[in-house]
């Protein structure tokens, strides 16, 4: 398999969800109120984007006040930083379409969401992303840093505007990947990764560090049909983790999505006693980073193993289902396939799991 | 999830640094549960300084977003065996 693909970052870059955007019935003045707003919203967007299509369907019905503008999807406050296409993929567990939301512009809920003021919040968290990411990948971010003005805002208009190739041209400049040996010919030959906390990296090797984000949902163990799981009603059930992947050698393409989930979640992924795994998992060159978890891994093999297998068994959560970019990802596919070929624009791979957890505790 | 109350009992060591024109704050450093948010350190910086308005960043360059945990943001960008927090009162890096 080809690990970078010509169409699939496209087709990332094309992706788009229906809308179906209703103002809140608090914030209507006029009858009859007004019809809700029909726009797609870009994958790799982000929502507060959409306000300056929004604004002329609602502004002349709406109360006076200032406007702060937020979303809603069935009465949970939207996080405005997370991709519009990570939000859909997370929160609707059956994708809705057109997805209904609810749009804002009075009351925001200021305790549970961070206001975004303008355009110019959404820019500053894409670009922090995108400095994270780089400091994952080549332990600094210099080269991101160090972009002119006017090329990172050039790769600003790219992503608001969905243009790849505009997006590609100052992108490559940050030697962020792909990964791969056919893709790394195609940019350059790599550099051994320097220590963390060095700070001049100039070349670049991915064998090293992939950033990922997780969002892990818990939904009902004894669910057939995700149609009838319960709606998220708060960020605090879904657990937000930032855990890179350490690939340890360069050869190692054969690495499956599987591989690579299993060393970012062992608590979920672990289908053998832990310690075996952790051998394995080092053989295919291929571990999480933090270093808490394999204590935490010990421990738990311990007090695990003293129980019989079947209450294991009981107690493991299941995987029910893995989202990136929209796509239930076969787990046998090539981690770099994935990687190349999937991430967000701003470097994270952003991936969906939805675990079912037994109702009974 | 299973575990979480071990990755609880591990704390993260957390080095303050004014940078421009902020107050330097008595205690530099401090512990802080790896399970808790970003935005804890942040609203802990606002409490001490009194500031509304506060840029934090981690490792003079970037700001993450607050719903990180300490713990991700110490794997990911700590070193010597802790995580570099900077605070200033006006952006410092774009």
């Amino acid at each position: 398999m080809e690990l970078c693909s010509e169409e699939a970052p496209r087709f990332v870059w094309e992706g788009a969800i229906p809308l179906q955007i209703h103002l809140h019935e608090s914030e209507v003045t006029t009858l009859p109120p007004p019809p809700p707003a029909l726009i797609l919203g870009p994958r790799i967007g982000y929502l507060p984007l959409l306000v300056p299509l929004l604004k002329p369907y609602f502004s002349s019905t709406l109360p006076p006040g200032v406007d702060t503008v937020w979303f809603d999807y069935k009465g949970l406050p939207l996080k405005w930083y997370i991709p519009t296409g990570v939000i859909f993929d997370l929160l609707c567990a059956e994708p809705e379409r057109p997805w209904n939301l609810t749009v804002h512009f009075r009351g925001h809920p200021g305790e549970t969401l961070i206001p975004c003021e303008s355009e110019d919040n959404v820019k500053w968290s894409f670009i922090n992303a995108l400095k994270e990411a780089a400091y994952i990948i080549n332990g600094n971010c210099k080269n991101v840093m160090n972009l002119s003005q006017a090329d990172q805002f050039e790769l600003w208009q790219s992503l608001m505007k969905g243009n790849m190739e505009g997006y590609q041209r100052i992108t490559s400049r940050l030697k962020l990947g792909p990964v791969g040996e056919d893709c790394t010919l195609k940019t350059g030959s790599g550099q051994p990764r320097q220590a963390l906390g060095e700070t001049d990296t100039t070349g670049f090797n991915r064998a090293g560090r992939i950033p990922v984000r997780l969002y892990v949902r818990n939904i009902s163990e004894e669910l057939d049909d995700l149609d009838e799981a319960t709606a998220v009603d708060s960020w605090d059930s879904i657990s937000y983790m930032n855990r890179p992947v350490e690939i340890q050698k360069l050869e190692v393409q054969h690495l499956t999505l599987r591989d690579a989930l299993k060393a970012l979640l062992p608590e979920i992924f672990e289908d053998k006693a832990m310690s075996d795994n952790q051998v394995s998992s080092k053989e295919e060159g291929i571990q999480a980073i933090n270093s808490s978890f394999e204590d935490l891994r010990n421990t738990e093999f311990e007090e695990t193993s003293i129980a019989s297998e079947s209450v294991v068994l009981a107690k493991k959560p299941k995987v029910k289902l893995i989202r990136i970019q929209g796509i239930e990802v076969d787990l046998n596919i090539p981690f770099f396939w994935v990687i190349n070929n999937l991430m967000h624009p701003d470097y994270f791979l952003h991936i969906c799991v939805f675990v079912g957890a037994s109702s009974r505790q | 999830m299973a575990g979480e109350s071990s990755m609880a009992e591990r704390k993260v060591v957390v080095h303050l640094r004014a940078t421009g024109d902020a107050p330097i704050l008595k205690q530099a450093k401090f512990k802080i549960a790896g399970t808790d948010k970003f935005s804890k350190v942040i609203e802990f910086l606002r409490r001490q300084l009194h500031r509304d308005t506060l840029f934090v960043y981690v490792n003079s360059a970037f700001s993450p977003n607050p719903d990180e945990l300490v713990i991700d943001l110490y794997n990911n960008f700590g070193f010597d065996g802790k995580l570099v927090v900077n605070y200033a009162c006006s952006m410092a890096w774009g």
